[in-house]
């Protein structure tokens, strides 16, 4: 088929805060130039800017303040600034304040915001500097000319589920460009291919994951003071699951709560969303959120390997920044400023491959030198080893943490070796025995007040999708899922996809997986941590997916 | 010349023919505009009230009942004969059909659903929308003339129009081609027949669930939705399966409801379906699990199996005088 071609000069695809921080560097760059105007454009698949992220969110402003250091003036929606820090140490009845705060957890100078109205306004302020936001087209294939990355096809509309035109039908478009910046976050679709065509990991130890949730709730005003930031370690994880709870206060009235926990547990039938029920259920939250009422549910997977674990960033004609490179430092949980640096170097790096009219990989390697001369690179080595150290358990990951501090991140083996997070689990043969005890046999009651169940959690997300099209989890062998998975792992999918896609269903005397692609909140956990590897995310139709909105 | 084709049916001109008429004259020149099918005279004669150079006329019963062919050989013969510089159309669901045919057989350049033409220099750069208008594409057609394009309907004011001071002169263009040469031959016209259920206007719904288990229980819902002179409907996961067409999907993805009596027969009551439905009157509903949410919202709740009950309401019912 022959398909429209659009030429631009830079192309973005993912319109979050790496990519918009590039598109409307670029911009700026551009302006302060002078000279013809590129074209520059952003690609976003949600319909709306911002309504796919997610985030705590505590923010570090320090990238904001260098791409636009008049951002109140330009009303920057950024919420309480963070006037308090406290870390607790769960137990199932009480909570234990540690008696210092550990300074990466200090939050001074940091403001507590809405990621998706952050992004939102951030997108507006590229628009009005002349860059073209297109929302709701997802990129769905790379171009290539020989091994140089050309621009990206988006995705083909008006499909129905058995892959046949309808009447709506308009096939994707080729975009072209000089530089391509890769920004599609967290298992980018297409940063993902791109990373395995080029192993542009070779260098580097894998990446490891998170999964995190948030619930945003109306609670009775005074609970929490504005600017108040908690996280919790221990209960309801165990020493080997790696994770821990939020509270931010962002109004009188208004609280965002999560759960982070680790893409590498070991144990099969651990259950995180249960989890996350469970820690909503300590006395420290369900007092906190008794009388309210939940606003707004999300789920994401994050990028928690760190410094040893970004690839390489540059190939001929593109450049891959932000969360899809795994730029977030999991010490301080924070990466949107990192997302917003590493966009900012993109956009100087990219104007002058155009300039020079050079995408060459050597050219674009000045990416590399500018993160590792600047505050990227500044913060996130010393604690290069940190997230690994917890593969011991949280008492020994503390100890690391803390001991790194000191030791400015070096250690014995240096890098610490990290494991890739879906061959830690374990057989349920291996894990619990044969007939061994189930320790997650503790269900919390769903009383759809305080805890909810998935598919409840997933009206809060206000996700939605065009219900006729193909599916866009593609599971390439679903007789494993009949047969080894629930026999090895007892069909861990059915735990870890935080919106219910996931179903096995009675056919007779048989199971069949049930794929409920139209829950799907884009989190990119069953990606991640299948155990198998064969579950490939795909973007569905443009403008699909969930409609975050003050998450 | 620009030759602008009109489209009509049964003698009615199409509206948005004289927004392309006007984007051809928008555009500056001599213009030409050509009429296709049998009794043309009366839209022939409207056409002729614009300030045009001349009205052709394609009368042929080959013509009567658009087909693609008919109108590809005709117009082939036509833009041969009249050699114009560029072909103009509006973006109708008929020239979507043909016209990328014509330029093919033509071997011509096609812009389709612009929605501006301008000079600059000497080109003609035609302007169209693309990622659903966020972006506007210039584009220049390459190749000799005649170029095609096609008009986004609404995009021209037919308000632009500019009138002759007389009637513009008419003439017949015979069309001269075998019937034979056709390779399609119409059907009689048709209307889709509307299919599409309203379940909010119904009064009385029954609404099966996946407590159904299988399509063929299906008929034990039907069966109680006759006895009560109900409209079937359906939660999300029984359209899914295409147990039931999507148009009885009831919920956040469906319809909503408000009937006077909703029997949710194995439905869990998941906040997705129970947006569309909790603004009924008297909800009732049998579920096997005393904990569906199903029950926080019924007024008659039966907690039991439906394959039981649901037989059992029947007989009472149909036992009624």
């Amino acid at each position: 088929m022959k398909r429209e071609t659009v030429e631009v000069d830079v192309l973005i695809v993912g319109g979050g805060p790496a990519g918009i921080s590039a598109a409307l560097h670029l911009a700026q760059l551009q302006k302060s130039r002078g000279g013809t105007p590129l074209a520059i454009t952003v690609l976003e698949k949600s319909k709306d800017s911002g309504s796919h992220m997610l985030s705590g969110a505590v923010f570090d402003p320090s990238a904001l303040h260098h791409l636009l250091p008049d951002f109140e003036s330009l009303g920057a929606p950024l919420g309480p600034a963070v006037h308090e820090d406290r870390l607790l140490f769960l137990t199932e009845k009480r909570a234990l304040r540690f008696p210092f705060t550990p300074p990466p957890l200090k939050n001074h100078g940091c403001y507590i915001i809405s990621l998706n109205r952050f992004v939102k306004w951030l997108a507006e302020q590229a628009e009005s500097s002349g860059v073209d936001v297109i929302n709701g087209f997802a990129a769905t294939e790379v171009l290539y000319d020989g091994d140089r990355v050309v621009g990206v096809r988006t995705g083909d509309r008006g499909v129905d589920r058995g892959g046949e035109r309808k009447l709506t039908f308009e096939p994707g478009v080729d975009i072209r460009a000089a530089v391509t910046i890769f920004a599609d976050g967290v298992r980018g679709n297409l940063s993902k291919t791109v990373l395995r065509r080029f192993q542009l990991d070779a260098a580097s130890q894998p990446q490891s994951y998170a999964l995190g949730f948030k619930e945003l709730w109306e609670v009775p005003a005074g609970r929490v003071t504005p600017g108040t930031v908690m996280h919790t370690l221990g209960y309801p994880l165990r020493s080997e699951e790696f994770g821990g709870g939020f509270i931010y206060g962002l109004a009188p009235d208004r609280v965002s709560l999560g759960f982070v926990t680790g893409l590498d547990y070991q144990d099969p039938l651990f259950d995180p969303h249960m989890t996350f029920q469970r820690l909503k259920c300590h006395p420290l939250l369900s007092g906190l959120l008794a009388g309210g009422q939940l606003l707004r549910y999300g789920a994401k997977a994050l990028p928690e390997g760190g410094w040893n674990t970004v690839p390489q960033c540059y190939i001929d004609g593109a450049l891959l920044v932000g969360d899809a490179v795994g730029f977030l430092n999991s010490l301080r949980l924070k990466g949107i400023h990192l997302a917003m640096w590493t966009g900012i170097y993109a956009a100087q790096v990219a104007l002058d491959a155009v300039l020079a009219s050079d995408p060459s990989a050597v050219r674009l390697q000045a990416f590399q030198t500018l993160v590792d001369d600047g505050p990227v690179r500044r913060e996130m080595y010393p604690v290069r080893n940190v997230h690994q150290g917890f593969r011991h358990g949280l008492i020994a990951g503390l100890a690391f943490a803390g001991l790194s501090l000191l030791t400015r991140g070096w250690w014995f083996r240096d890098p610490v070796p990290n494991l890739i997070g879906h061959k830690r689990m374990q057989t349920m043969a291996v894990y619990h025995g044969l007939d061994g005890p189930d320790r997650n046999s503790i269900k919390v009651p769903v009383d759809r007040k305080l805890t909810f169940d998935r598919l409840t959690n997933v009206h809060f997300s206000g996700t939605r999708h065009e219900e006729d099209q193909p599916g866009h989890l593609l599971v390439h062998d679903l007789d494993i899922c009949r047969t080894r998975c629930r026999e090895e792992y007892a069909n861990p999918c059915l735990r870890f996809c935080p919106a219910n896609v996931y179903e096995m269903v009675e056919v007779g005397d048989d199971l069949r997986l049930q794929i409920n692609a139209s829950n799907c909140v884009h989190c990119k956990a069953c990606d991640i941590i299948d155990p198998y590897q064969i579950i490939d995310w795909v973007p569905p139709e443009g403008g699909g997916g969930p409609q975050y909105d003050g998450m | 010349m620009i030759l602008v084709i009109a489209e009509q049916r049964d003698g009615a001109l199409n509206r948005s023919s004289w927004e392309a008429l006007a984007g051809a004259q928008q555009i500056g020149g001599k213009i030409k505009v050509a009429i296709l099918g049998v009794r043309l005279d009366r839209p022939a004669e409207e056409l002729a009230a614009a300030d045009v150079a001349e009205v052709l006329v394609l009368d042929k019963d080959a013509l009567e009942q658009y087909t693609a062919d008919g109108f590809v050989h005709a117009l082939t013969l036509l833009i041969e004969a009249e050699s114009p510089e560029l072909v103009v159309f509006s973006h109708t669901y008929q020239s979507r059909d043909f016209v990328p045919a014509l330029a093919g057989a033509l071997d011509r350049a096609l812009i389709t659903d612009c929605v501006r033409a301008v000079r600059r220099d000497d080109n003609l750069i035609f302007s169209r929308p693309m990622f659903q208008g966020k972006l506007m594409a210039d584009l220049v057609a390459l190749g000799p003339a005649p170029h095609i394009v096609t008009f986004q309907s609404g995009a021209i004011s037919a308000d632009t129009l500019v009138y002759g001071d007389t009637s513009a002169p008419r003439r017949t263009v015979p069309v001269i081609f075998e019937a034979a040469a056709l390779r399609q031959r119409p059907e009689p016209a048709f209307q889709e027949a509307k299919q599409v259920v309203d379940l909010s206007q119904a009064d009385r719904i029954v609404a099966v669930g996946r407590g159904i288990k299988s399509a063929e229980h299906l008929q034990l819902v039907q069966r109680l939705s006759a006895v009560l002179g109900a409209e079937i409907a359906a939660s999300r996961p029984i359209c899914d399966m295409g147990w039931l067409p999507m148009d009885r999907q009831v919920g956040s993805s469906g319809q909503t409801v408000a009937p006077t009596l909703y029997f949710a027969v194995g439905v869990s009551g998941a906040i997705q379906h129970v947006v569309g439905m909790k603004g009924a009157r008297t909800i009732v509903a049998i579920n096997k699990d005393v904990d569906a949410p199903i029950f926080e919202i019924a007024d008659y709740g039966v907690v039991g199996d439906l394959f039981e009950i649901v037989p059992a309401i029947i007989s009472e019912l149909e036992s009624l005088p």
